[in-house]
C-alpha cells in the first residue's frame, strides 16, 4: 500500500537574528548605535514526513526548535529555506487555504473570547471557518457530546477552570473537522485527571476521524500514552526519529532515556 | 536620609538606560510648544502688541516654562502605579520597611524627573531662543530663585499626584481624580496666565495649587520682581506643607484601614 | 471571491460586536467612560472661548469652524478607537507573539487583530463630535458628510497606527515611536491649519496627514467642493492599500516572540 504523507518537510531552516546587549549605560548607548548581532539557528536543516492518521510526538529540550517548527508548519512563521507541504499545501503561500484543514491548540495562548460562553465562541469559530448556521449547530452538538461540555457550555470562559478552558480550546479548534491537529504543550499546568481526559479525547479523535496528531509536550506520559512515533530535536536538528517501542528497549525509564538523548549522550 | 539618596540614585541610573524613550517622548513636548508658538504668532499681529499685559515673547515663554514643569513628571503613570499598589494590597509590604512610603514614592520618581527636567530645560530654552531669538535677562541670583521655585513646583506637583494615587484607599479608582487635576492644571494654568480669565475666576486661581505649580514659577521667569518672588516662594512652602500633610494623613488613614481588614 | 469577501465582512462585524459587548459588561463603568470623555473634550472649549475673545479669526477659522474642526477630530479618533482599538496596540501583538492565534485562522489577520478590542470612552468622542456639528448649525447634508468624513478620517488614522505599529516587525521596541506618532496626529488635528506656514504646513498634508483627515473635511463642510471631496476619498483608499502592503510585508519578518532578546 502506498504511503499517504500529510506532512512533508525537507531541509527546513530558520534563523533568528538576536540583538545582544551589554550591561550598563554604556552598553545601552552602544546597542542603539552599533548593535551586536548574533545569528541563532533555531531550526537547522530538518527533514521528516508524517503519514495520515499518525500520532507523532515532536519533542526536545527548551529552545530546541520545536515551537519554531510547528509554527512554520502552520503558517505562522516564514522559513528561511527548505520545502514544506502540509496536506499538499505550502503554508507560506496558501496560509488561509491550509487553515481550513488544520486545527491548532497552543497550551499557553488563548484563542477564545474570555467574556463569551463556549457556545458563543464555537459559533464565532463556525463563522471563521465559513460554516453555515445549521452546520455550526450540528457540529457544536457533536462536539458537546464528544467532550461532555454541557455542564459549562453556557458559562463565560473567564469563569471556567484552566482544565475546562483547555478542553474548550481543543473543542473550538475541532469545529471545522481538521485533518491534522497541532498541539503545542496542551496539558501544561493541568491536574492529572484533566490530563487523562484530554489524552482520551485526542485518542478518540484519532481513532474515529483519522485525525493526524502532531504533539509537542514536556510531559513524558503524554508521549507514552498517546504516540507511537517520536521525533526528538535538539539545537535545531533532528537527533532521533523512531518508533516509541524501539526507544523503550533501552535501559532505564522512558524519562531517563529521553533526558540522556537531550544531553547528547550516546545511546545504543 | 542616606537610604533615600540610594533610592534616588538607583532610579536615576536605571532611567539613564532608557534615554532613547525619554528622547522620543519629548517629541510631544516639542510639538506643544511648536503649536503654541504658531498660535501666538498668528494672534499677535505686531510684536509690540500687549494682550492682558503680556507680549508675544512672554506668552511663548510662559507656555514653554509651564510645559517644562508639568511634563517633567510622568503624572499619569505615577498615579496609576500608586493606585494599583493600593488596590492590590502591595502597599502593605511597605509598612514594615524602614522608610516612609511617601518618601519612597517621591525619591524613586525623582530620579526620572531629574533626567527629564534637565533634558526639557535644554530643549525648552533651545526652542525659545530659536523661535524668539532671545531669552529674558535675569541676574544670577534671580536665576537661582527661579530655579528654586521650579523645583518646588515640581515637588508640590508630585506630592499632589501621590495624594491622588493614595485616594485609592477611600475610593475605588483614583484615576478620574488625576484626570480632573491635570485638566484643571492644563486649562487654568499651563496654557494661559490667570490674567486671561474673567475677573471673577482670578482670585480662585490665585489661591489654588495652580498658582504655585504653573503660574507663579513661569511668571517669575518672564517678568521677575522680588516682591512677587517672595510671594511665590512663601506660597510654595505653604503648599509644600499642605500637600505633604495631605499625603501623610491619607496614608495613615489607609494603613488603619488595612489593619482593620487584616492587611 | 464574492463569497469570501462576504464571509470576511461577516466575521469582522461579529468580532467588533463581541469587542463592544466586552466593554459593556460593566454598565456603570461603560457609561462613566463615555461621560468623562465628553467632559474631557468639552473642557477644551474654554481654551477656544478665551482665544476667540482676543481675536475673531484664528488661522482663517471662525469659532463655528473651530467647533467643526474639533467635532471631526474627536469623531475620527472616536470611530477608530471604538472599532479598531488594537490598531493602536499592534506593536504589542507583534513583539509579544500575539499574532499566532490569528495566523492559524483562515481569515485576514490584520482585520482580526484590530477588531479584537474596543474602547468605550471612544463612544464619548463620537457623541461629542455630533454634538459639535449640531452646535455649529445642523443640515441633513452636513450630517451625512460629517459622518462620511468621520469614517474616512478614522480609516486614515487607523492606517497610520497600523503602519507605525508594523515598524515593530523590523525595529525592536518601536512602540514608543508609534505612540508618539499617534499623539502627533491628535495634537495637530485640533488647531486650525492657517496658523502653520511653509514647511510645517506642507508636513500636515504629507507625513502627518491631518490635512486630509480634518482640514479638508472642514472646508468641504463649510462650502462643498467636488475636487476636495474626491481627493479625500482617493487618498483614504490609496493609504489603506499601502497599509495592508506594509503589514503583510512585515509579517514575513514576524518571529512570534521567539528569541527576540538576549543579554550577555
Amino acid at each position: 500500500m502506498e504511503k499517504n504523507n500529510v506532512i512533508e518537510v525537507e531541509n527546513l531552516k530558520k534563523n533568528f537574528i538576536v540583538k545582544q546587549k551589554e550591561k550598563g549605560f554604556k552598553g545601552s548607548l552602544k546597542s542603539i548605535f552599533k548593535p551586536k548581532l548574533k545569528v541563532v539557528k533555531a531550526v537547522n536543516n530538518i527533514s521528516f514526513n508524517v503519514e495520515e492518521g499518525e500520532m507523532l510526538a515532536f519533542i526536545g529540550p527548551n529552545g530546541a526548535g520545536k515551537s519554531t517548527t510547528i509554527k512554520m508548519l502552520t503558517g505562522i512563521l516564514y522559513p528561511d529555506s527548505g520545502r514544506i507541504k502540509v496536506l499538499n499545501i505550502d503554508p507560506t503561500k496558501q496560509r488561509k487555504k491550509l487553515a481550513y484543514k488544520i486545527g491548532t491548540v497552543f497550551g499557553q495562548k488563548e484563542q477564545l473570547w474570555m467574556h463569551l460562553t463556549p457556545y458563543d465562541n464555537f459559533k464565532f469559530f463556525g463563522a471563521i471557518y465559513d460554516l453555515s448556521k445549521e452546520e455550526t449547530e450540528k457540529r457544536i452538538e457533536e462536539i458537546n457530546s464528544l467532550f461532555d461540555l454541557s455542564k459549562f457550555i453556557n458559562t463565560p470562559v473567564r469563569n471556567l477552570s484552566l482544565g475546562q478552558r483547555i478542553l474548550c480550546e481543543i473543542a473550538a479548534s475541532l469545529i471545522h473537522k481538521p485533518r491534522i491537529l497541532f498541539l503545542d504543550e496542551p496539558t501544561i499546568g493541568l491536574d492529572p485527571v484533566v490530563k487523562e481526559s484530554i489524552r482520551k479525547l485526542i485518542k478518540k479523535m484519532n481513532k474515529e476521524y483519522k485525525t493526524t496528531i502532531f504533539l509537542t509536550s514536556h510531559d513524558i506520559s503524554d508521549i507514552e500514552k498517546l504516540c507511537k512515533r517520536v521525533i526528538i530535536v535538539n539545537n535545531g536538528k533532528i537527533v532521533l526519529d523512531d518508533q516509541l517501542i524501539n526507544l523503550k528497549k533501552q535501559e532505564g525509564t522512558l524519562e531517563e532515556i529521553i533526558s540522556k538523548i537531550y544531553k547528547g549522550e550516546k545511546t545504543k | 536620609m542616606r537610604k533615600y539618596t540610594v533610592i534616588y540614585m538607583a532610579n536615576l541610573m536605571s532611567n539613564l538606560q532608557y534615554m532613547a524613550n525619554i528622547i522620543i517622548n519629548s517629541l510631544g513636548f516639542i510639538v506643544h510648544i511648536f503649536i503654541f508658538f504658531h498660535v501666538w504668532n498668528y494672534i499677535y499681529e505686531n510684536p509690540a502688541e500687549l494682550i492682558y499685559g503680556f507680549s508675544k515673547t512672554q506668552m511663548v515663554w510662559y507656555v514653554t516654562i509651564t510645559e517644562i514643569i508639568f511634563c517633567s513628571v510622568a503624572g499619569r503613570r505615577m498615579v496609576r502605579t500608586i493606585c494599583n499598589e493600593v488596590r492590590s494590597g502591595n502597599v502593605a509590604y511597605n509598612i514594615n520597611k524602614p522608610y516612609s512610603y511617601v518618601g519612597y514614592i517621591m525619591f524613586s520618581n525623582l530620579g526620572e524627573v531629574t533626567i527629564r527636567l534637565v533634558f526639557y530645560v535644554m530643549i525648552g530654552l533651545g526652542l525659545g531662543i530659536t523661535f524668539l531669538g532671545s531669552i529674558p535677562t535675569i541676574t544670577i541670583i534671580e536665576g537661582i530663585v527661579i530655579a528654586i521655585s521650579w523645583i518646588l513646583s515640581i515637588i508640590i506637583n508630585m506630592l499632589f499626584l501621590t495624594f491622588i494615587g493614595l485616594l485609592a484607599f477611600i475610593m475605588e479608582d483614583s484615576n478620574p481624580m488625576y484626570w480632573l487635576y491635570s485638566k484643571m492644571q492644563l486649562i487654568f494654568g499651563i496654557v494661559f496666565p490667570l490674567e486671561f480669565f474673567p475677573t471673577a475666576i482670578q482670585p480662585i486661581i490665585k489661591i489654588s495649587p495652580i498658582f504655585v505649580t504653573s503660574y507663579g514659577p513661569a511668571k517669575l521667569f518672564i517678568d521677575f520682581n522680588w516682591r512677587f518672588a517672595i510671594i511665590v516662594i512663601l506660597a510654595q512652602i505653604a503648599y509644600l506643607l499642605i500637600s505633604l500633610g495631605l499625603c501623610k494623613l491619607m496614608y495613615m488613614k489607609g494603613v488603619k484601614k488595612l489593619n482593620v481588614n487584616g492587611g | 471571491m464574492l463569497m469570501e469577501v462576504k464571509n470576511q465582512i461577516n466575521v469582522t462585524l461579529k468580532s467588533i460586536k463581541y469587542s463592544i459587548m466586552k466593554e459593556m459588561l460593566n454598565k456603570g463603568t461603560f457609561l462613566m467612560n463615555i461621560f468623562f470623555m465628553i467632559l474631557n473634550d468639552a473642557s477644551f472649549i474654554i481654551q477656544w472661548i478665551i482665544i476667540y475673545n482676543i481675536k475673531e479669526d484664528v488661522g482663517g477659522y471662525t469659532f463655528n469652524q473651530v467647533l467643526l474642526l474639533w467635532g471631526i477630530a474627536a469623531g475620527i479618533f472616536g470611530v477608530s478607537r471604538f472599532l479598531f482599538k488594537n490598531a493602536f496596540h499592534l506593536s504589542d501583538f507583534i513583539t509579544n507573539g500575539k499574532l499566532d492565534s490569528y495566523l492559524v485562522q483562515p481569515k485576514n489577520v490584520l482585520l482580526a487583530v484590530i477588531s479584537s478590542s474596543s474602547d468605550s470612552s471612544a463612544l464619548g468622542d463620537i457623541f461629542y463630535g455630533y454634538i459639535l456639528v449640531f452646535l455649529s448649525g445642523f443640515t441633513v447634508i452636513k450630517f451625512l458628510l460629517f459622518t462620511l468624513f468621520m469614517i474616512t478620517g478614522a480609516i486614515i488614522v487607523t492606517d497610520i497606527a497600523i503602519i507605525l505599529g508594523s515598524l515593530s516587525f523590523w525595529i525592536n521596541r518601536s512602540d514608543i515611536l508609534a505612540d508618539t506618532g499617534n499623539g502627533l496626529m491628535t495634537n495637530f488635528a485640533t488647531y486650525p491649519d492657517g496658523i502653520f506656514k511653509g514647511s510645517a504646513r506642507a508636513m500636515l498634508y504629507s507625513i502627518i496627514p491631518v490635512g486630509v483627515t480634518v482640514y479638508m473635511p472642514v472646508q468641504v463642510l463649510t462650502s462643498f467642493n467636488y475636487s476636495m471631496f474626491f481627493i479625500i476619498n482617493v487618498i483614504t483608499l490609496i493609504l489603506t492599500f499601502f497599509t495592508f502592503f506594509i503589514f503583510y510585508k512585515g509579517l514575513r519578518k514576524y518571529s512570534s516572540s521567539n528569541l527576540m532578546f538576549s543579554k550577555i
